[in-house]
């Protein structure tokens, strides 16, 4: 499994993919950053400068962009292996499909806490520098840590979700398209507008995780932290059942 | 199902009974074959026969819909360390076009535990050491194919499985091609190579298998199918419809080609019969052909193939 895993980590750094896709996300970041804390002055807005809870949120907030490069580089881990055809060398390799997929999780969620660091680095960075000099309140509360340890675990579950989209969808285009039309309009509409089904959505679920309700004007709308968390294990769990399912009988053409 | 003259032997590839369909249509009908070590295994049929199907059953990437596919009685996913038993070059689009050639052997490398230096080893092997660091986005479909072959080699492997490898190869890279897998097989290796045309594996293979829609229709060695080759014409006529009407009349089979007619009678037979019926000819030559011969056996299997594939299988 080790080897496996190894190899699944070589396949990642040896192609442009992955660092185009982590730069394009870290300078998205920044943008998303830069709209979560108000202007020195600006009328109600959803956090206030002087919020402790301010820092936490704008972070946490950062996010958004970062779980879609996840679930992104998860999914093409996998269709790339059929779209350029190196599933047949993979699978002559191991042909114990199972332990491939279980190395693609496992090298997935290991990238995860490298871009997860990289994408916090930059987040906590530029938030603090930003609420500092509009003189807002930057500390680091309880609830900045429980944020960032929910960051390190939905990153990674979303890493384990997209490569069990990839392996259930197979063809490239449609599962990036089919992920990026879910992320950002599915669940950005459906949510805010019918929370009562909306908030048990894997997005919504991470939002509460990440406690970051208030600052999208979702307060109270959101289940609990601990829910939130729950029922994304739940989401998570259920993925890697139906891949584990699929991938052992699906041919190879 | 054909009876088999060759028994089954330890190191050999060994399919029994391998069946596919896909929904109503039978891709792979009860096929059952060997192939055995030192010789280079022949696997031709028109395109869709069923090669590939077959090659992807014996690699564990299709899964039978019944019979069995083994090496030294095992199959595919039970085997130990798989690379350094099989090796197998299935199509030339296997490689992610933004990794170099180097960095695709050494993830495959690194999967299966093998030596650091075996990517470097087989890429000087099939002559691709000056391209290591290239990506193989900018490959020539032969160098790709070359790329494949280092990579089923990278295991050094007793059984070597080849699907269509001449495929995109210029004359140069097709003789250097047949030289290696000869090669191979005269180091003891069991080489199974698929081909949709016999003149390809003519001067390679030592054993050839037919399969036609499906079915395995000949199992024999080159030698006893060459000595059944039997004796044909190529002719030009400026008035093919009647020439066709009057072998049609004799009892001759042929086939129309781009110079005109490829006629399974001998040259004195069709001069006569030409003449008989007051057909004028530009050109009547004899060949002794055994791609000829292979387009009877497929035409004797599969009427249908008879224009469609005898054709596609000629260029």
């Amino acid at each position: 499994m080790k080897a496996l895993v190894h190899s699944e980590l070589l396949k990642l750094r040896s192609t442009r993919t992955t660092a185009g896709l982590l730069l394009a996300t870290l300078a998205l970041e920044a943008l998303t950053v830069t709209v979560s804390v108000p202007e020195a002055g600006a009328e109600n807005p959803p956090v206030s400068l002087d919020d402790p809870s301010l820092l936490a949120v704008a972070v946490g907030n950062s996010f958004g962009v970062p779980l879609v490069l996840m679930v992104l580089l998860g999914g093409i881990a996998f269709t790339q292996e059929f779209r350029y055809g190196t599933a047949t060398p993979t699978y002559l390799v191991e042909p114990r499909r199972t332990r491939v997929l279980v190395a693609k999780w496992l090298s997935q969620a290991l990238s995860s806490v490298v871009i997860t660091t990289a994408t916090l680095a930059l987040s906590v960075t530029f938030a603090i520098a930003l609420i500092r000099s509009r003189d807002g309140d930057a500390t680091t509360g309880a609830q900045f840590w429980q944020m960032v340890a929910a960051g390190f675990a939905v990153m990674a579950a979303y890493g384990v979700i997209g490569v069990a989209i990839g392996a259930l969808v197979r063809n490239q285009i449609a599962a990036v398209v089919g992920v990026l039309v879910w992320m950002l309009a599915v669940e950005q509409i459906v949510i805010p507008a019918y929370p009562a089904v909306g908030r048990w959505m894997p997005g919504a679920a991470t939002w509460a995780l990440l406690q970051i309700g208030p600052s999208i004007s979702l307060d109270g709308k959101l289940l609990s932290a601990s829910a939130g968390g729950v029922v994304l294990v739940g989401y998570t769990a259920a993925a890697v059942a139906l891949a584990l399912l699929v991938t052992p009988k699906r041919d190879v053409l | 199902m054909l009876r088999l003259e060759r028994q089954p032997v330890t190191g050999a590839v060994e399919l029994r009974g391998l069946t596919k369909s896909f929904g109503d249509v039978r891709a792979v009908d009860d096929v059952s074959a060997v192939a055995v070590p030192g010789e280079v295994t022949a696997f031709l049929g028109p395109n869709g026969a069923g090669k590939t199907t077959t090659l992807r059953m014996l690699l564990g990437l299709v899964a039978p819909s019944s019979g069995t596919a083994t090496f030294n009685g095992r199959r595919y996913d039970e085997l130990q360390d798989p690379v350094r038993q099989v090796g197998a070059v299935l199509e030339a689009s296997g490689c992610h076009p933004g990794r170099t050639a180097l960095d695709h052997l050494r993830v495959l490398a690194t999967a299966a535990r093998l030596p650091k230096d075996a990517p470097e080893r087989v890429l000087a092997e099939t002559g691709l050491a000056a391209d290591a660091r290239r990506r193989v986005g900018e490959f020539s479909l032969g160098m790709r194919q070359r790329l494949g072959l280092a990579a089923a080699m990278l295991g050094d492997p007793a059984v070597l499985v080849l699907d269509e490898p001449t495929n995109g190869l210029d004359p140069e890279g097709v003789r250097w091609l047949r030289g290696y897998v000869r090669r191979l097989a005269d180091e003891g290796r069991t080489v199974l190579v698929s081909s949709h045309a016999l003149s390809e594996v003519e001067q390679t293979a030592d054993h050839v298998l037919v399969i036609v829609k499906g079915r395995l229709v000949r199992s024999s060695s080159l030698a006893a199918l060459r000595a059944e080759a039997g004796v044909g014409s190529r002719v030009r006529t400026p008035d093919p419809d009647r020439l066709c009407a009057a072998l049609d009349t004799a009892g001759h089979t042929y086939r129309r080609t781009d110079e005109g007619l490829a006629v399974d009678a001998t040259p004195e037979q069709v001069g006569e019969l030409a003449a008989a019926h007051g057909v004028v000819l530009h050109g009547l030559v004899g060949t002794a052909d055994l791609e000829q011969a292979f387009f009877r056996l497929i035409q004797e299997s599969d009427p249908a193939e008879r224009l469609a594939s005898a054709e596609g299988a000629l260029q």
